[in-house]
C-alpha cells in the first residue's frame, strides 16, 4: 500500500505524520475467536481475563453497527484489520528501542525518566501495548499505581475485576463491545483513599502500523477524598488508508474524590480530499459513585477522520458534579459527531457542558448531548452552551441537543448558537494593523478560551498552538 | 440506484386495501389518482416502530389504530347551527361526521368549498397545489395515509390582495364512537393578501376517535396568512396531524398551534421560507395533565438566501403528562443571511410529569445567525415567594405565574374570544388536582 507522499504540505499540516520503521510482532488480519484467544495467549492472560474477551466478543457478533451519527463513512471491514501489532523490542527505561525513543522524541514525549517533564508521569502505548512508564517510584511511595492495563491485570487482578465494566459494560454498544473483545492495553489508574497525586497522569497513544487498529482501555479509580489529573495525547502517521480506534475508558470517583481528564486527540485526520486518517469510534464514560464527588472532561479534538465520541458522566452520588469542556475542530473532509451524556440520578447534582464546534473547509461538525434528569434527582441543576462556527461556506455544523427531565424540582437550561465568524470583530481587529490571518486565529482562539483555559497550563499551550497550525490557510 | 428489495406493502390497521376500494366515490379523476398514487406510497413506508428517532418518545402503539373506522367522505352543505365565536369571523365553517357546512355570502375574493367541490369549480388550482411542494420532508406515514385517505376536505384560495379583517373558523365536531376523520386542508393566499383562519377542534366528552389531519399552506408574495389551531378534543382522542407551508418572497406565514385536549397527539408543523425576505412564525402552547401525552415536531426550513422563521413553543406538564418537544432548523447550501431562532420553554409541575425537548441546528451555509435555547424547571420560588408577600396566596399565585408564562404565546392569536378561552384552559388545569 503506498504511503503519501510527505512533500512540505503535508508535513506542515501534519507534523506527526511520519512512521516508524520498527520491527512489528503482528498476528494475522481478521476477527474470530481464535485471534482474541490469541491475543490473549500474547499477553499471558488469566482465565477469567478470556472469559470476559470471548463472552464481548460473542455479544458483538449479535450487534449491529450504529448509525444514527451525522456520520457518513464506507462501512468498515471488520475482517481486514490486525488487531494485536507489538514493537518486536520495545525495552525498558534506557534500553528503550532506540527507534522507537527517537519516535517519541520527534512527537516531544519523554518516554526516559533522564528528560521527563517535571510534573507529569507518562505511560506511552505505541500500537497494541504499553512500552513504558514513567515515575513508578513517586507514585508508589503515595500507594498510587499508575500501569498498562495488561500489567494490571497481573498485578492487581482483584481491582481490575472490580472495576472493569462497571461504568461501560461490555454489552453497552456495538464499539464497546468491540473493544472488550480484542483490547490490547492502555493505563489503569488507582488514587488510594484520601490521596492527591502530586503529579498530572498522562498517556500518549500512538498508531504504527498499517492495517491495524488501536483499541486500548483506560480505566483510572479514585478513591474516598482522591485526586488525579489524566491527560491523553493521540497522534498516528499520515497514511492513506483508513484505520480504527476503538478505545473504552472508564472513570470512577467515590466520595468526594475528583478526576480531571483531558484530551487533546490529533489522530490523523486524512488529507484534503478525506483520504486516509483515523476513525475515531470512542466510548467515554465516568462514574460519580460517591457524594460529593466530581468528574470533569475536557477535550481538544482536532484529528481523526471521524470523530464518534460522548464523554459522559453518570452522577449517581448525591451532590455530585459533571463537567464537559470541548473544543472539536473539523477541516477539509473530516466528520466529527461529539457531546456528551449527562445523566443525573442523584439529589442536588449539578453539570455543565460547554462545547465549541468550528468547522472550516467541507466538513461536518456536530454537537450532540444528552442532559437526563431521572425521577430521583430532586434539584438537579444542568447548564448547556453548545456555539458553533462556521468558517467558509462549503462546511456544516449541526447542533442536536436531547432533554430529558422527570422531575419537578429540577433545572436545565440550554443555549445553542451557529453563526459564521464574526465580521465585525475581523474588521475591528483588521483596522488594527493585523493580518487577516491573524485576525481570524485571534477571534478562533478568543471563542474557545473558556475550554482552553480549563486544560492543565502545559497543554492548554500545546492545544492553542495546534489549532493555529490547523487554522492555517483554511481563513482568508 | 436504490438496491433496496422489494418488500410487500405494509398499512397500518384499519388503513389497508379494502378501505382503501371503500373510499371511492365518484371523485374528479386527478383526484383518484392522486389517492391513489398516494396509497401507493403509504403502502411503500414501513410502519413506524417506536425504534425510529422519530417516534421513540411516543411509540405508534398508542394510536391503536386498529380501533378505528373511516368515515366516508363527507358531503357539503349549509351551516346547521351556529357554535361559538361564530359572529366574530367573515366566513364560518363546520366539519362533523356527516356534514361540512359552509356559511352563506363569501366575501369577495374569497373562496371557501369542499376539496372536490374546488376540483370541479377550479381544477387549475387544485392541480397546481393539491399535494403539491409543501411538503420537504419524504417517507412520512401518515401525511400519505391522510392523502391516500382524507374524509373532510377543504379549500381556502384568497385572492391577490383581499385583505379579510376577521378571518374564518372552522369547527371540526366528531360524534361517532372510533370513527376516523381525516381532514385536509388546503390553503392558498395569493400576493399581498392577509387573513387569518383559526380551527377549532371540539368533541364531546368521552367519545374515542382518531382524528388525522395534513395541512398545506402556500403565501405567495407579500401575502400574511395566519393560521391557530386550538386542539380542545375530548380525553380519549387521538390527534395526528401533518402541517406544511411555503412561504415566498417578503410573505409572512404564523402557524400557531394550541394543544390542549385529547389523550395522544403527534404533531408535525414545518414551514419552507423559500424566497428572499420570507418570514415564519412558528408558536405553540401545550399543557399535558392527567395522562396526557403531547408530541410536537417542528421544522424551519431556510431555503433561500436572507430568510427568516422565529419558533417559540412553551409547555407544561402536570401529574402524569408528557409532552416532548422536537425541532429542527436547517439552512441549506448557500443560505446566507439567514436568522432563525427557536426557544423552547417548558414547565414541569409536578412529581411524575415529564418533558423532553429536543431543539436541533443543521446548518450548511455561512454568514447566519441560527440559535436555539431550551429550558426546563418548575416555577421560580422567587417569584412565588415575591407575590406571596404581597399577600396572593400559594394557588392564585401559581396561576399569575403559570399565566404569564403562557402569555406571549396567547398574544399571538388575534382573536379576544380565543385568547380568553385559552386562560380559563390552563386555569382549569392547574385546577384539576387532589391537592
Amino acid at each position: 500500500m503506498a504511503k503519501l507522499e510527505t512533500d512540505s504540505k503535508l508535513v506542515q499540516d501534519y507534523a506527526f505524520g511520519f512512521t516508524t520503521e520498527i520491527e512489528d510482532d503482528q498476528i494475522p488480519m481478521g476477527l474470530n475467536e481464535d485471534i482474541i484467544r490469541m491475543i490473549s495467549d500474547k499477553k499471558n492472560e488469566p482465565d477469567w481475563m478470556r472469559a470476559f474477551r470471548l463472552k464481548a466478543f460473542r455479544h458483538w457478533l449479535t450487534m449491529t453497527e450504529p448509525k444514527w451519527a451525522f456520520l457518513d463513512y464506507p462501512e468498515i471491514d471488520f475482517q481486514d484489520i490486525c488487531y494485536y501489532s507489538a514493537p518486536r523490542k520495545p525495552g525498558e527505561g534506557d534500553d528503550v528501542d532506540p527507534e522507537l525513543a527517537r519516535t517519541f522524541e520527534r512527537l516531544g514525549i519523554p518516554m526516559n525518566e533522564r528528560d521527563r517533564l517535571s510534573g507529569v508521569a507518562v505511560d506511552v502505548v505505541f500500537d497494541s501495548v504499553s512500552v513504558g512508564t514513567t515515575h513508578q517510584e513517586l507514585l508508589e511511595e503515595k500507594g498510587i499505581i499508575f500501569c498498562s492495563f495488561s500489567e494490571a491485570i497481573q498485578e492487581h487482578p482483584d481491582l481490575v475485576q472490580q472495576y472493569m465494566g462497571m461504568v461501560v459494560p461490555y454489552k453497552d454498544n456495538y464499539y464497546a463491545a468491540l473493544n472488550a473483545a480484542v483490547f490490547t492495553d492502555g493505563s489503569f489508574c488507582f488514587i488510594p483513599k484520601g490521596v492527591k497525586c502530586p503529579v498530572e497522569l498522562s498517556t500518549y497513544f500512538r498508531i504504527n502500523a498499517e492495517n491495524t487498529g488501536q483499541f486500548e482501555r483506560t480505566l483510572v479509580i479514585c478513591e474516598e477524598d482522591a485526586y488525579c489529573s489524566y491527560i491523553e495525547g493521540c497522534t498516528a502517521p499520515a497514511r492513506d488508508t483508513n484505520q480504527l480506534h476503538a478505545a473504552v475508558v472508564e472513570l470512577v470517583t467515590l466520595d468526594r474524590a475528583e478526576i480531571k481528564y483531558s484530551t487533546v486527540q490529533n489522530w490523523f485526520a486524512g488529507d484534503e480530499e478525506g483520504k486516509g486518517g483515523i476513525y475515531n469510534f470512542v466510548t467515554k464514560r465516568g462514574l460519580c459513585r460517591g457524594a460529593h464527588s466530581k468528574i470533569s472532561w475536557t477535550q481538544v479534538e482536532v484529528g481523526s477522520a471521524i470523530t464518534w465520541k460522548y464523554p459522559s458522566c453518570i452522577l449517581e452520588g448525591d451532590h455530585s458534579t459533571g463537567e464537559f469542556y470541548s473544543v472539536a475542530f473539523t477541516n477539509n473532509r473530516m466528520q466529527a459527531d461529539t457531546g456528551t451524556k449527562m445523566i443525573h440520578v442523584g439529589k442536588n447534582t449539578s453539570s455543565t457542558i460547554i462545547s465549541k464546534g468550528i468547522s472550516a473547509g467541507k466538513s461536518d461538525n456536530s454537537y450532540r448531548g444528552l442532559v437526563q434528569i431521572l425521577p430521583s434527582a430532586d434539584h438537579a441543576k444542568n447548564y448547556s452552551a453548545c456555539d458553533s462556527m462556521l468558517v467558509g461556506p462549503d462546511c456544516s455544523a449541526n447542533t442536536f441537543p436531547y432533554i430529558e427531565s422527570e422531575n419537578d424540582t429540577a433545572v436545565v437550561a440550554h443555549e445553542a448558537t451557529t453563526s459564521s465568524i464574526s465580521e465585525d470583530q475581523l474588521f475591528y481587529l483588521r483596522s488594527r494593523g493585523i493580518s487577516e490571518e491573524d485576525a481570524a486565529s485571534l477571534v478562533v482562539k478568543g471563542f474557545c478560551k473558556e475550554v482552553f483555559k480549563k486544560l492543565p497550563m502545559e497543554f492548554s499551550v500545546e492545544a492553542v498552538k495546534l489549532l493555529e497550525l490547523k487554522l492555517e490557510g483554511s481563513i482568508g | 440506484m436504490s438496491s433496496t428489495v422489494m418488500t410487500p406493502p405494509q398499512f397500518l390497521a384499519g388503513f389497508d386495501e379494502a378501505a382503501f376500494d371503500a373510499c371511492a366515490s365518484g371523485e374528479a379523476s386527478f383526484i383518484c389518482t392522486r389517492r391513489e398514487k398516494a396509497f401507493n406510497d403509504y403502502g411503500m413506508i414501513p410502519n413506524p416502530t417506536s425504534r425510529d428517532e422519530e417516534y421513540r418518545r411516543t411509540d405508534p402503539m398508542l394510536f391503536r389504530m386498529g380501533r378505528y373506522a373511516r368515515m366516508p367522505t363527507i358531503a357539503t352543505g349549509r351551516l346547521q347551527k351556529t357554535r361559538r365565536w361564530d359572529e366574530a369571523f367573515d366566513v364560518v365553517v363546520s366539519i362533523t361526521d356527516h356534514r361540512l357546512g359552509l356559511s352563506e355570502d363569501l366575501p369577495a375574493g374569497v373562496t371557501v368549498c369542499s376539496l372536490n367541490d374546488a376540483a370541479t369549480s377550479h381544477p387549475e388550482l387544485m392541480e397546481g397545489y393539491f399535494m403539491g411542494a409543501a411538503s420537504p420532508e419524504e417517507g412520512r406515514k401518515f401525511l400519505e395515509l391522510n392523502n391516500a385517505f382524507w374524509n373532510a376536505g377543504l379549500f381556502i384560495h384568497v385572492a391577490r390582495g383581499v385583505v379579510l379583517e376577521k378571518g374564518i373558523l372552522i369547527h371540526y365536531d366528531v360524534e361517532a364512537e372510533h370513527a376516523a376523520l381525516l381532514p385536509r386542508l388546503l390553503v392558498i393566499g395569493e400576493e399581498q393578501s392577509q387573513f387569518s383562519i383559526i380551527e377549532d377542534y371540539q368533541s364531546s366528552h368521552e367519545t374515542p376517535f382518531l382524528c388525522c389531519s395534513a395541512r398545506e399552506f402556500y403565501a405567495h408574495a407579500g401575502a400574511q396568512v395566519k393560521l391557530v389551531t386550538l386542539q380542545e378534543w375530548g380525553p380519549s382522542v387521538v390527534h395526528i396531524a401533518e402541517d406544511w407551508a411555503r412561504v415566498d418572497r417578503d410573505a409572512m406565514v404564523d402557524l400557531v398551534s394550541l394543544s390542549l385536549g385529547g389523550k395522544t397527539s403527534k404533531m408535525t408543523v414545518g414551514c419552507t421560507v423559500c424566497e428572499p425576505q420570507a418570514n415564519a412564525y412558528l408558536g405553540g402552547l401545550y399543557f399535558a395533565n392527567d395522562k396526557q401525552h403531547f408530541d410536537q415536531k417542528t421544522l424551519q426550513l431556510h431555503a433561500a438566501p436572507d430568510t427568516f422563521s422565529k419558533m417559540l413553543y412553551k409547555g407544561a406538564a402536570k401529574d402524569k403528562g408528557y409532552s416532548v418537544y422536537q425541532g429542527i432548523i436547517q439552512a441549506t447550501h448557500g443560505s446566507i443571511g439567514v436568522d432563525a431562532y427557536q426557544t423552547n420553554n417548558n414547565l414541569i409541575l409536578d412529581k411524575g410529569a415529564r418533558a423532553d425537548s429536543l431543539p436541533g441546528l443543521i446548518i450548511n451555509a455561512d454568514e447566519l445567525a441560527c440559535s436555539h435555547g431550551a429550558t426546563m424547571g418548575n416555577l421560580d420560588p422567587e417569584q412565588l415567594h415575591y407575590l406571596r408577600t404581597r399577600g396572593i396566596d400559594e394557588v392564585e399565585a401559581r396561576k399569575i405565574l403559570v399565566l404569564g408564562f403562557f402569555e406571549e404565546v396567547v398574544q399571538r392569536v388575534p382573536h379576544a374570544p380565543i385568547q380568553e378561552r385559552l386562560h380559563d384552559m390552563i386555569e382549569r388545569k392547574l385546577g384539576d388536582t387532589d391537592e
